[in-house]
Order: structure tokens, then C-alpha cells, then sequence
């Protein structure tokens, strides 16, 4: 049998895995409901605001910023489905099933990143179409639309990546956490409000700062571009999942 | 069938396993004895692929288990029945099992009747007894209908007639012509199962035997009380070894008792009592391991890892 059945296999058996426990259903379903009560905030805020300056203006531009909200609630869901393995010993029984560790590292980063990506495109359209019957000038245009939903299929894809990388590297869910909230959202804030340029430049290349520039087109800097932003955001994911993978590869199972 | 090959693991400065060598057959249980912290459980990890050893190998069916493309199909292993998610009914568990191997997913409900969990399948595995528990893992074990299967401690939280089911599932496995490879501190139940066992201590070979070799290896012993064993001493001198157990009382080793009775009638001697020692495993498997186990009242680590 080849790998590439195998890892078919596997995938077909992690996403069993992570949409049969309550956790991925509470978080997606709190999700869902945070973010379709900012499109519809969105939404009644643009309908009251009255004259539209820009006539190119679209439905999914107003919904955009609810990509950052997809973008912690999903990486928590990747974290929380690498980590909870390890949290209650259920990796052992998971490599005994899988022993070839690189195909479950793939096989979970596929279905961890496909299943946020699938998510946050849904959810992202859903904000969007709350903005839209509330404003009847703001459309859904099938172009703007591919263009916004690929922008949140990389910041949400990579971030996770991120979670997943975190999840194997920490082996702990609140470890996990802890870590992609400090890169998210604490270090980017601190380092980059801090007076000195140094930890500015740093603070640029973490992801969350890449994942704010992606979603508002500006960032924090004039060094930034949207094509370094993207390919921090990658980095960061990649560069996680291979240390994670490292890590699970490398050293005995649960230990 | 399983082959172990100077298998060696150290922890750090720790040798949990040491230079260990022995093969499990087809066809019979086989035991895996040994004390607390011996190595047991660290044995069937590195035979799981879930550790790495440090040196040596251990196969199943010639191959390293990582190498088998559906290992549910080769090995079922239950290791730690705790050792799974709480939050998934214990059909939901299997049934992932099945899919990470390709195995129909009809086999879930066999499996599940077959252990007896029943409608129990349908509930939270957090509301399971550590018996549910003891069966679920049992269930994956043979989810794949596999020709190995591996246990450590299996018996552990199962009650008197969940003892008496895993005893005549592991033989009616072994008579199917599997391989059935079982870790267990309880001496009586291996010896009611096993027809083989392997003894570690301290994570060495001390033993691997029929279980009627190990019982045997001390010599029949006979138990004589007499008013005058040391005449009785005299008289056997040169035929077998005879050993004081107390005041009036001796232990012929290396004589049926028939002859150690005429032995005693010949020189005149006076005997009051005269039995065979019934030999158990666990009183052989103490004499083994005397001098292999790492933790002992009173004074731990008897001798130092080498
Ligand atoms: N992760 C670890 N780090 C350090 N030492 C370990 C580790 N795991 C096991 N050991 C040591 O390896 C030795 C063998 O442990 P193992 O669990 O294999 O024994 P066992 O025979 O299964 O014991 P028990 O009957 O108590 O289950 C022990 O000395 C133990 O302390
Ligand atoms: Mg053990």
C-alpha cells in the first residue's frame, strides 16, 4: 500500500476525530455567532451611515474585518484538537493506529487547516450577506468576493498551521494557547508601541502583525508590504508545523 | 510472531530495558512477568514503534511495526485503557480506529458485542467503569481481526468474571493460532493462562520458559517432619540435598517422595509428616527475580544498573 493511501486514510479518520468531540462544535458554534452579530452590527452601522463615498465600495469589504475574529477562534480549534491528544494520553492509541508519525502530522494539518478555512469562509459569507440585505447599495460580487475569501483562506490557513505546529511542539493545550496568543496578538502590541526600533522590526514579523496587514491592507509600519505580510503569516505557520513535527518525530510517544 | 533482539532503552542515565532478547510464538499465550518498574510496558512500547530503542529491535511477522501498512491488521495492542478521550463514545473511538486502518466499519459492531459493551458503545466514554474502559481497549485490540495481539496488564480493573472472560478470550485466541503476548504482576493468573512466559527483572532476561519448566526448576521438593531429622540427614547424605527449615523439620530436594519415605523407614527414622511441595509460579518467579527487583521493602535498589 502507498503512502498516499494511507494518509487518505488517516484524513478520513481526523476528521472523524476532531468533529466527534464537543469542543470543535461549542467553539464553530460560538464563532458562528460572534461573527454573524458583527456582520449584522456591521451591517446596521453602514445602513445608518448614510452617503457611500466610494461607489466600488462592496458588502465584503465592510465584513472583512471579521477575518481577525475567525482568525483566534480558529487557531484556539487547531491548538485545542492537536493538544487534546496529549492532554488525555489518546496519542498513544492514535500512533499505534498511525505509526507513521510524518503521515498523521499531514494528515491533521490537512484536516485542522481545510476545516478552518471551510469555516471561515462560510462564516465570512455569511457576514457579508448580513451587511448586504441591510444595505441595499453594498452588493456581493463574485470577484471581490474570491479576492476577500482568499485573503482569509491564507490568514486563517496559516494561523492553523500555526495552531497545529503549537499544539505538537507544546503537547499542551493551555501551553498552546498561551503561546499563539503572545504571537498574535500580546507581542505585536507590546514590542511594536514600545519606543525603540529594533523591537519594532521584530514586532513586524510576528503574525499577528502580518495577519492585521493582510486583513486591512496597512500595518504598523511603512516597511511592511502586503507581500511581506503574506509571507510572514506563511512563515510562521510553516516554521511552527515543522518544529511541532520535529518534535513528534523525533522524541517517544507521550513523553 | 513476535522477535525481540538486543532491545535496550535507556532514560537518560536509567537502562529501563537491557540487552533483551527473546520471540513469542503462534499458537499459545505467552506471559511477560516481572516487578514494578522491570520493563514491561517499556518492551511492548518499542515493540509498538511508540519508543524508540536505544539499541536492538523488536518485530512482528519479521517486519518493524511501523512498516506494516494497516497495523491494526497485524497487532492489536491494548496498552493503557485510561489512555483515550473522554469526551467520544466508545463507538465514535473504534470507529476512527477503523478508518485510520481501513477496516469495514461493520467490524465496530462486531467487536463491540463481542466484549460485551453493548449499548454502553453509544455513551460518553467518560461515564465508563474502568472495566468499560478494560473492554473498549480490548474491542480495538481485535477490531482488525489481527494474528498478534499485545497486552499490558489486561486484567486490571476487571472483576471476578470479567477475569474469567479475558482468561478464556486469550485462550480461545491462542487455540485460533494467534500470537498472544501478555504483561501481568498476578504470578496465579498468568500460570492459569500461559503456556509459555518470559521473566525480566530489572530489565533483563531472568526467564523465558514453558510455565512447567520454570515450576519444575527447582527440583521436586519434599517436606519431612520427624523427631530425629538428623539421622534422617545422614541416611540421605550422598542421594539428595537436604536443607533445615526449623526445629524438627527438613526439605528433601531432588527426591520423589516415595523415596525419601523408604529412605527414612530403612534407617529406622521416625517420620510424622512427608508431602511433596506443590510448586507455584509465583514462588519460582520469587526465586528468579530475588535478585532483580528494583524496588523492595525496606531497601530500594538492591545492587546498582549496569
Ligand atoms: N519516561 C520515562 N523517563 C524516565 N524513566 C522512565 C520513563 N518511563 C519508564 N521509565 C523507567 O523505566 C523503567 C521501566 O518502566 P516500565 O514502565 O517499563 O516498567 P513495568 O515493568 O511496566 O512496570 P509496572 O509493572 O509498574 O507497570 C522504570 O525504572 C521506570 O522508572
Ligand atoms: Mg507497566
Amino acid at each position: 500500500m502507498t503512502t498516499g493511501s494511507t494518509l487518505a486514510r488517516t484524513v478520513r479518520a481526523e476528521w472523524l476525530r476532531l468533529w466527534s468531540v464537543r469542543s470543535t462544535w461549542v467553539l464553530v458554534t460560538l464563532l458562528a455567532l460572534f461573527v454573524a452579530g458583527l456582520g449584522a452590527v456591521a451591517g446596521w452601522d453602514a445602513a445608518g451611515g448614510g452617503g457611500f463615498d466610494a461607489p466600488s465600495r462592496t458588502a465584503w469589504e465592510d465584513a472583512r474585518f471579521t477575518m481577525l475574529f475567525l482568525l483566534f477562534g480558529l487557531v484556539a480549534l487547531a491548538c485545542v484538537a492537536t493538544a487534546a491528544d496529549y492532554g488525555t494520553g489518546g496519542i498513544v492509541p492514535t500512533l499505534q493506529w498511525t505509526p507513521r508519525r510524518g503521515v498523521l502530522l499531514a494528515a491533521r494539518a490537512v484536516v485542522v487547516v481545510g476545516a478552518a478555512v471551510l469555516v471561515a469562509a462560510v462564516l465570512l459569507t455569511v457576514a457579508a450577506a448580513l451587511v448586504a440585505v441591510q444595505v441595499p447599495g453594498l452588493a456581493m460580487p463574485p470577484g471581490a468576493g474570491a479576492s476577500t475569501l482568499g485573503d482569509a483562506a491564507l490568514v486563517v490557513g496559516s494561523g492553523a498551521l500555526l495552531g497545529v505546529g503549537l499544539g505538537f511542539l507544546t503537547r499542551s493545550t493551555a501551553g498552546s494557547l498561551v503561546t499563539a496568543v503572545g504571537l498574535l496578538v500580546v507581542l505585536p502590541l507590546v514590542l511594536g508601541n514600545l519606543p525603540y526600533a529594533s523591537l519594532k522590526a521584530v514586532a513586524e514579523h510576528l503574525p499577528g502583525a502580518g495577519a492585521i496587514f493582510v486583513v486591512f491592507g496597512q500595518g504598523m509600519s511603512e516597511d511592511m508590504t502586503l507581500a511581506s505580510a503574506r509571507v510572514t503569516l506563511l512563515a510562521w505557520g510553516v516554521g511552527a508545523v515543522t518544529l511541532g513535527g520535529l518534535r513528534l518525530l523525533r522524541s517517544d510517544a507521550g513523553r | 510472531m513476535i522477535s525481540v533482539r538486543g532491545l535496550t532503552k535507556d532514560f537518560g542515565p536509567v537502562r529501563a530495558v537491557d540487552d533483551l532478547t527473546f520471540d513469542v510464538g503462534a499458537g499459545s499465550v505467552t506471559g511477560f512477568l516481572g516487578p514494578n518498574g522491570a520493563g514491561k510496558s517499556t518492551t511492548m512500547r518499542m515493540l509498538l514503534g511508540l519508543d524508540r530503542p536505544t539499541a536492538g529491535t523488536a518485530t512482528v511477522g519479521g517486519r518493524d511495526y511501523r512498516e506494516h501498512p494497516a497495523p491494526l491488521r497485524e497487532v492489536g495492542a491494548l496498552l493503557d485503557a485510561g489512555a483515550v478521550h473522554p469526551g467520544r463514545t466508545g463507538r465514535t473511538h473504534l470507529r476512527i480506529a477503523a478508518r485510520s486502518n481501513g477496516i469495514p466499519i461493520a467490524r465496530v459492531e462486531e467487536v463491540v458485542e463481542r466484549v460485551g459493551l453493548g449499548a454502553a458503545s453509544r455513551r460518553r466514554i467518560a461515564g465508563y467503569s474502568l472495566g468499560m474502559r478494560q473492554r473498549l481497549g480490548i474491542a480495538t485490540a481485535l477490531l482488525g481481526d489481527p494474528p498478534v495481539l499485545v497486552f499490558d496488564e489486561p486484567v486490571n480493573g476487571l472483576d471476578l468474571e470479567g477475569v474469567r472472560w479475558i482468561r478464556s478470550l486469550f485462550r480461545e485466541c491462542a487455540e485460533e493460532g494467534r500470537t498472544v503476548f501478555v504483561s501481568s504482576h498476578l504470578m496465579s493468573e498468568v500460570q492459569l493462562v500461559a503456556d509459555r512466559v518470559v521473566i525480566i527483572g530489572r530489565g533483563r532476561l531472568v526467564a523465558d520458559a514453558e510455565v512447567g519448566e520454570i515450576v519444575g526448576s527447582r527440583g521436586s521438593r519434599v517436606l519431612v517432619r520427624s523427631p530425629d531429622v538428623d539421622r534422617l540427614a545422614a541416611a540421605l547424605a550422598g542421594e539428595a540435598e537436604v536443607r533445615r527449615r526449623g526445629p524438627g523439620e527438613v526439605e528433601v530436594v531432588g527426591l520423589p517422595e516415595a523415596r525419601v519415605g523408604d529412605a527414612a523407614h530403612a534407617a529406622g527414622v521416625a517420620v510424622h509428616h512427608l508431602a511433596t511441595v506443590e510448586e507455584s509460579l509465583e514462588a519460582a518467579y520469587w526465586s528468579l527475580t530475588e535478585d532483580a527487583v528494583e524496588f523492595r521493602g525496606g531497601h530500594e535498589r538492591a545492587g546498582e544498573a549496569s
